[in-house]
């Protein structure tokens, strides 16, 4: 009986291993077609944004889905430990290339692909020296290189001047777990001062903290501006409103924020940053470059987004110059 | 089969957090959530040893005082200040975010440039070539064995038996002249303990302390204990294997069930794929049970 219990045991373990083991062996060595494992951390409209434009980048050098190329995409639901999973599922699949979205499956791949071939190509890292994925001058620590969406703050600090010249506080809510918003904030301390503004801040863990923890910065501040922090730009809406209520202009860092109905934003374009990332790993696969010799890239510039409906609704006078400027101009406010 | 691997490590790891809830879930009935706090605090103390340059084997038992301290804190909590089980997790859970940010410096930390139990200079003299891909795998085992075997023989020692009758019948331990506060914070603290191990483990094994890993700990390790615990019921009978190897085993299924959904779906079902999974298995256990029952009534 007893040795009956263990068969059945090591059955089960056999078997899961082999359901696992199955999927690498059955892959074809085809050359000319390139496999590539897309782990991306969480569902979120910029990390969207940042796949889709990969795939962009790859298909303008050559590289197209359902053509030469295989993608494996796999979403972490914003958990580290199947963040590791997926990776090391790409590794033993042996796929070409790892694109990782988001610091902790960047870290998570780099982990994975420590010991092999297989390069990693990260994007939506804000600070990839911070987590260790760059060393100093940008130069790569492995076979790992991307590109960075360090938000162009000083842009974002002096459009606010130009805009609100009286205003003297800015207010930024952000969520104390959140790599990038943590460095973010670093940043906005750093250059606040420069601009002549006094930063105030708010962290909070989840967003059903976000709505007290707006209503609490409200009170201090002459205006708010958003980072990409995940927690705190799923719940936009609800902040909005407060800060309409009170009369108080909230920027965004990002498209999407704007057209939510944020006054403006000197923000990346994450699909743009998703081709950057797309075309360095084109290089790689091609073998015209080497992940391990690229030092990581940053985009240059930031765009200008302006919504003249909230700019209406808070009876703000919008400079000329900026409205020239400005990459696009929302005239309503969706949702 | 290198990805299965991954899973037995993964499942392996976990398995050890289950072991801590299953101290405090099945044995002292007691819904403990500090373990979302305790398992981040375990990375939270390795990482700021590693980067301190302490040696890393050093961080094993550090990490368990770490979590055994946040046990005794819920202990107490629930003990003396007489607050429920569940709301003293709570409140452990909820003030440990804030520990964790101030021991560990920030919500990430990397480690890859780090020595660490599973990459050092010891152990690459050890392992070459071609078991070099199972050294990962020894290691943890290795861990798991000593906290298992420590914990089963734990279980039968004077104190161990009290905890045991803590569960199962407060007045007994009051009638023995014991105290069941006292039984009850040890029962918490070694099974916070035995999580911020765990904790301490996974972050050395991922390269990276991230304060947000520690997010729904307690749900893989409450699914592990019961998998583990009910393939324990339903194989009581012919096997000779203790339930704390069934723990281990429910993690790794757990995990396998994970893996699977990435294997097979889309990205999108993977927490319905582990909800089905749970269900399939209580469902299963529950026919077996009635099936035996029936059998019973019938000879």
């Amino acid at each position: 009986m007893k040795k009956k219990v263990f068969v059945m045991i090591l059955g089960a373990i056999l078997t899961t291993g082999l359901f696992t083991g199955c999927k690498g062996e059955n892959k074809e060595s085809k050359e000319s077609v390139y496999h590539i494992g897309i782990s991306q951390f969480a569902e979120h409209g910029s990390l969207d944004n940042c796949r889709e434009g990969f795939l962009e980048g790859l298909k303008e050098e050559g590289i197209e889905e359902g053509k030469n190329l295989e993608i494996d995409l796999d979403n972490a639901n914003s958990d580290t430990a199947t963040a590791a999973q997926i990776s090391d599922k790409f590794v033993s699949d042996k796929v070409d290339l790892i694109c990782a979205i988001a610091t902790p499956s960047a870290q998570a791949a780099y982990n994975s692909a420590a010991n092999t071939e297989i390069p990693v190509v990260y994007t939506a890292v804000t600070n990839p020296e911070e987590a260790e994925l760059a060393g100093e001058d940008k130069t790569p620590v492995g076979r790992v290189t991307g590109t960075s969406d360090q938000l162009p703050v000083e842009a974002q600090l002096k459009m606010i001047r130009e805009m609100l010249p009286d205003a003297k506080t800015i207010g930024i809510l952000y969520t104390t777990s959140e790599a990038n918003s943590v460095h973010s904030i670093k940043e906005y301390e750093k250059y606040a001062k420069e601009y002549g503004f006094t930063l105030e801040t708010a962290g909070v863990t989840n967003t059903s903290e976000v709505s007290l923890a707006a209503a609490g910065l409200l009170e201090k501040v002459d205006c708010l501006t958003n980072l990409t922090d995940n927690t705190v730009v799923s719940v936009l809406p609800t902040i909005l409103e407060q800060a309409n209520k009170k009369g108080i202009p909230v920027f965004g860092s990002e498209i999407e924020q704007v057209k939510l109905g944020c006054l403006a934003a000197e923000g990346l374009d994450y699909i743009n940053l998703g081709k950057e990332t797309g075309k360095m790993a084109a290089k790689i696969l091609k073998g015209e470059a080497k992940a391990e010799e690229m030092p990581y890239e940053l985009l240059e510039g930031s765009s200008l987004y302006i919504n003249e409906k909230a700019a209406e609704n808070l009876k703000i006078e919008l400079p000329e110059e900026l409205k020239n400027r400005a990459e696009e101009v929302f005239t309503e406010i969706e949702g | 089969m290198d990805f299965a691997i991954s899973i037995i490590e993964q499942g392996l790891i976990y398995g050890i957090l289950a072991l801590g809830v299953y101290i405090t879930y099945k044995i002292l009935d007691f819904p403990d959530l500090t373990v979302d706090g305790s398992f981040p605090l375990g990375a939270a103390v390795t990482a700021a040893l590693l980067k301190s340059g302490v040696n890393p084997y050093l961080t094993l038992p550090v990490a368990f005082l770490a979590g055994a301290a946040a046990g005794l804190c819920t202990g107490l909590i629930h003990v003396k200040c007489k607050v429920r089980d569940l709301l003293s997790g709570i409140i452990m859970m909820t003030a440990l975010y804030t520990v964790n940010l101030m021991v560990a410096g920030t919500n990430n930390v990397p480690l890859f440039s780090k020595e660490t139990i599973f990459k050092n200079e010891f152990l690459s003299g050890i392992f070459s070539g071609g078991i070099s891909k199972y050294s990962n795998l020894m290691i943890i085992l290795l861990i798991v064995l000593i906290s298992k075997f420590a914990l089963d023989g734990y279980l039968k020692t004077k104190s161990g038996y009290l905890l045991r009758a803590v569960g199962d019948n407060e007045n007994l331990v009051t009638s023995l002249a014991k105290n069941k506060g006292n039984v009850k914070i040890l029962g918490l603290s070694i099974a916070n303990g035995l999580v911020a191990l765990s904790g301490c483990i996974s972050c050395q094994q991922q390269g990276v302390f991230e304060i947000s890993s520690g997010t729904g700990a307690i749900v893989v390790g409450l699914a592990s204990v019961i998998v583990g615990t009910s393939l324990y019921k339903m194989l009581k009978k012919i096997s000779f294997i203790k339930v704390t190897t069934f723990v281990f085993l429910g993690a790794i299924l757990y995990k396998a069930c994970t893996g699977i959904a990435i294997l097979y779906f889309p990205p999108q079902a993977m927490k319905m794929i582990s909800a089905l999974f749970l269900l399939g298995v209580l469902i299963l256990i529950l026919v077996v049970d009635k099936k035996e029952k029936r059998g019973k009534s019938h000879a």
